[in-house]
This record gives C-alpha cells, sequence and structure tokens, in this order.
C-alpha cells in the first residue's frame, strides 16, 4: 500500500512528507517501549508523541511514517528533525482509534467479491 | 560457500524468468535476408554462423518472413535452392516484443516449438531489435543465479566477522557516548550514531536493529533515572557488547526492575511515552548475554553481549 493512498483514505494532513515509501504494517503506541518492541519493521506509526524521540524510535524500527493525532502541536525542531532523518510525518484531528479503524481497513481488511 | 537446495534453485530460476526480460537475453547481432536472397544464401550464412533459422525483413527492418533449416532441406529436396525465398518463406512469424517477461517467451518456445524467436521494438511493431533462443535465455539464467550466489556469499563472509584490523582501531579509540540526565531530546541520538556506524561496516539488518534497541534503552534509563552517565560500544571478531555506565543513585532490587511493567518513573516522564516499564526487559529480549551490577553507593553498570548475525 502506498503511503499516499493512506494519506488520501485518512485525509491526513502532511507535515513532512519526503518520499511515497510502500507501507505494509502498522502499530500504534504512545510508550517509546512497547513500539520499539511490538512494532513491525518498515510500518506506519500511530501516536500523540509528538517530540523527537519519536523520530530516534522510528529510525530504529524502520517506521516509514508517522502519524500524529488528537492534533496535537508539532514543533518546528521536530520537522527539521525528520526531515533530517528522512521520516515522513502526518497530522490528523482524529484520535488514534479512528485512524487505526481506517488504516486496518486498507492494510488488514480483506473484501470479498462476489 | 553458500549451498542452495535443488528446490531453492528452482524458486529463484521461477523468480528470475518473471524478473528478466527479453531484452536482457536476447541476441543483439542479427543476421537477416531480404526476400530477395536466395535459399543457396541463406544455407551459406547458416552454415558459416552455425544458425538454424534467419529472419527476412523489409527495408525498414521489419520482420515479414522466418526461413528455417526445414525450409532450406525442402527448397533442396524440390530443386528450387537458388530460387529467391520471397515465394517459400514463412510468412506467419511469431515473435516477441523486447519489454516482455523471458516466462512469456518461454511459453511460446514451448507452445510453437521454434528455435528462434524475432524480437520486436514492441507489441505495436514489427520492427526488429534481436533474436531469441532457448540458450539465450539459459546462458542469462545461469549468469543472473551465478552473480546472486556470489553477492550471498560475499555477503555472509562481511557480515559474520568483524575484520581484525577494525576491532583494533576501535579499542584504539572506543565508542564512547556521554549521556546527560534527563536530556530526553537528545536520547535516541546514541542508538541513532551506532545504527549507523553498524550500518556502515554492513552487519546484518537485525543484528543492527538489536544493538540499536539496547542502546536506545540504555540511554533512556540512564537519563530518566540516573545522574548520568555514558555508554560504550566495543567489537569482538563475533560479538557486538554495550556497557552502559551511571553515577547512580543504583537499583535497589534488580528483580523487581526486571520484571516487565515495573516502573519508577515519575508521572511527568510517563506522560512523555518513557518510563513504560520495559526498558530492562527489552534489554534483555535483545541480548545474548546480559549482565547488570549496580550498587546504591557506585551507581548502575549493564553489559549487554549480541552475538553478529546470532
Amino acid at each position: 500500500m502506498k503511503l499516499s493512498q493512506i494519506v488520501d483514505h485518512c485525509s491526513l494532513k502532511e507535515v513532512v512528507f519526503l518520499s511515497d515509501e510502500d507501507i505494509k504494517n502498522g502499530y500504534c503506541g504512545d510508550l517509546m517501549s512497547d513500539v520499539i518492541a511490538h512494532a513491525d519493521n518498515e510500518s506506519i506509526w500511530v501516536t500523540v508523541q509528538a517530540h523527537k524521540n519519536s523520530i530516534a524510535v522510528a529510525l530504529i524500527k524502520d517506521i516509514k511514517a508517522i502519524i500524529f493525532t488528537n492534533d496535537v502541536e508539532i514543533s518546528q525542531e521536530l520537522k527539521e528533525k525528520a526531515k533530517e532523518e528522512k521520516i515522513n510525518l502526518f497530522k490528523s484531528e482524529k484520535n488514534s482509534f479512528q485512524i487505526c479503524g481506517l488504516l486496518y481497513q486498507l492494510l488488514e481488511g480483506k473484501y470479498y467479491q462476489d | 560457500m553458500t549451498i542452495l537446495h535443488s528446490r531453492q534453485k528452482l524458486t529463484l530460476a521461477n523468480e528470475l524468468i518473471y524478473e528478466l526480460k527479453v531484452k536482457d537475453a536476447m541476441t543483439r547481432e542479427v543476421i537477416y535476408f531480404s526476400e530477395d536472397a536466395t535459399f543457396r544464401e541463406i544455407q551459406m550464412a547458416m552454415k558459416n554462423n552455425r544458425i538454424s533459422g534467419v529472419p527476412i525483413l523489409d527495408e525498414k527492418r521489419n520482420v515479414i518472413g522466418m526461413v528455417s533449416i526445414d525450409n532450406v532441406i525442402t527448397a533442396l529436396d524440390h530443386d528450387y535452392v537458388n530460387e529467391k525465398v520471397r515465394e517459400y518463406m514463412t510468412r506467419d512469424v511469431i515473435t516477441i516484443p523486447q519489454n516482455f517477461s523471458l516466462v512469456s517467451a518461454i511459453k511460446k518456445f514451448e507452445k510453437y516449438k521454434f528455435g528462434r524467436l524475432p524480437v520486436t521494438e514492441n507489441s505495436h511493431s514489427k520492427r526488429i531489435v534481436g533474436i531469441l533462443t532457448m540458450g539465450d535465455i539459459l546462458n542469462l539464467l545461469l549468469l543472473s543465479i551465478q552473480t546472486i550466489a556470489e553477492k550471498v556469499e560475499e555477503k555472509e563472509d562481511r557480515n559474520s566477522q568483524i575484520s581484525e584490523q577494525l576491532i583494533e582501531k576501535t579499542q584504539e579509540k572506543p565508542l564512547r557516548f556521554e549521556v546527560k540526565k534527563a536530556d530526553f531530546d537528545n536520547a535516541g541520538r546514541v542508538a541513532s550514531i551506532i545504527r549507523t556506524y553498524l550500518q556502515r561496516l554492513n552487519i546484518d539488518q537485525k543484528t543492527t536493529r538489536r544493538v540499536a534497541i539496547v542502546c536506545y534503552e540504555a540511554e533512556m534509563n540512564i537519563s530518566i533515572h540516573s545522574l548520568g552517565g555514558y555508554i560504550s560500544v566495543t567489537l569482538e571478531q563475533n560479538n557486538i557488547i554495550i556497557t552502559a555506565v551511571d553515577y547512580g543513585p543504583g537499583i535497589p532490587d534488580i528483580d523487581e526492575a526486571m520484571k516487565p511493567g515495573f516502573t519508577t518513573a515519575s508521572e511527568q516522564i510517563r506522560a512523555l511515552g518513557f518510563g513504560a516499564g520495559m526498558g530492562l526487559p527489552n534489554i534483555k529480549k535483545c541480548a545474548d548475554q546480559l549482565e547488570l551490577e549496580s550498587s546504591m553507593e557506585t551507581g548502575t553498570i549493564l553489559k549487554a553481549v549480541i552475538r553478529i548475525g546470532g
């Protein structure tokens, strides 16, 4: 699933959009150690933790994109760091539960035809 | 030396025929004739070049016919070998576009039993750009498999061990990073530097990630719970060793600290997403060997050993 398709489907606001990565997995969590322990590699991460440390966690796990929910404020510093480390950032006024619902449909949902 | 099992080999070849294109395998120098050539001329060319069929092209290099060795033999039999091929050649030529995958070419060879297929510019064109035989396909497959095997071998050599030279170099100048108390903004810095460093050394991704996780959690622990400290990373031939040292105040009960979910972090720190009580359990999960020593007087020393490729 292309990142741009996810952005469209979830109506995300682009904060730092550098490359249209292929996304296969998703994870949601606000505890850094939990994300480090359980997120799949190369996934998209849904969180409210908008600080520089989130970029460090994303790097370790090869997370390609972060969605900040609840319309949290994103500092200029965080944007700069994301650009430097090539991590895509998005935000949404929706909460994590709602975003995950939409993501799940896209990444895991099975549509049966006929 | 890497030994590929026959089943794997087959899968690899199967994958390759889907990936590789006709234009990768085809011969670009084509021996061809116009429809004014005689069977005799073509027979001579076949003999000299050891080929069993030639395409017949018009002045724009479009494929208009094919003459095979069978056609030549028939011409000899019926005594028109000195006549022009125009009246006799096969006009119903099966061609293949250069951008098609090899699998479609193989299917055509199987279906029509031809020895060679003229390759065209694209599916709307009859203009020739090359010629393809099963031999060309097999050659390219063998070459690709050999290249892949060499790469795998090279990678294994590089990944499973760190050279003596490099070990000496890091022993002279160890990788050591200060970690300050409550410096959450910079936390993750050590993990990030080490990660890049190991990537440059061509250490495999899984090992690199395990080292990065240990560094990250150790770094967070020092900055959340201690007065400050440092992390050092040393290399051995088959191991990467991470040592995290802090200047106190020490862990009162190590067994308790190792339990998932146990935390002494403040509300403020937890609001940032740290102090989930999973740091030490995460380290334990990633390390092949873990030593943890703590004294209420001098502080805590954590030593994690990670086997490369383990």
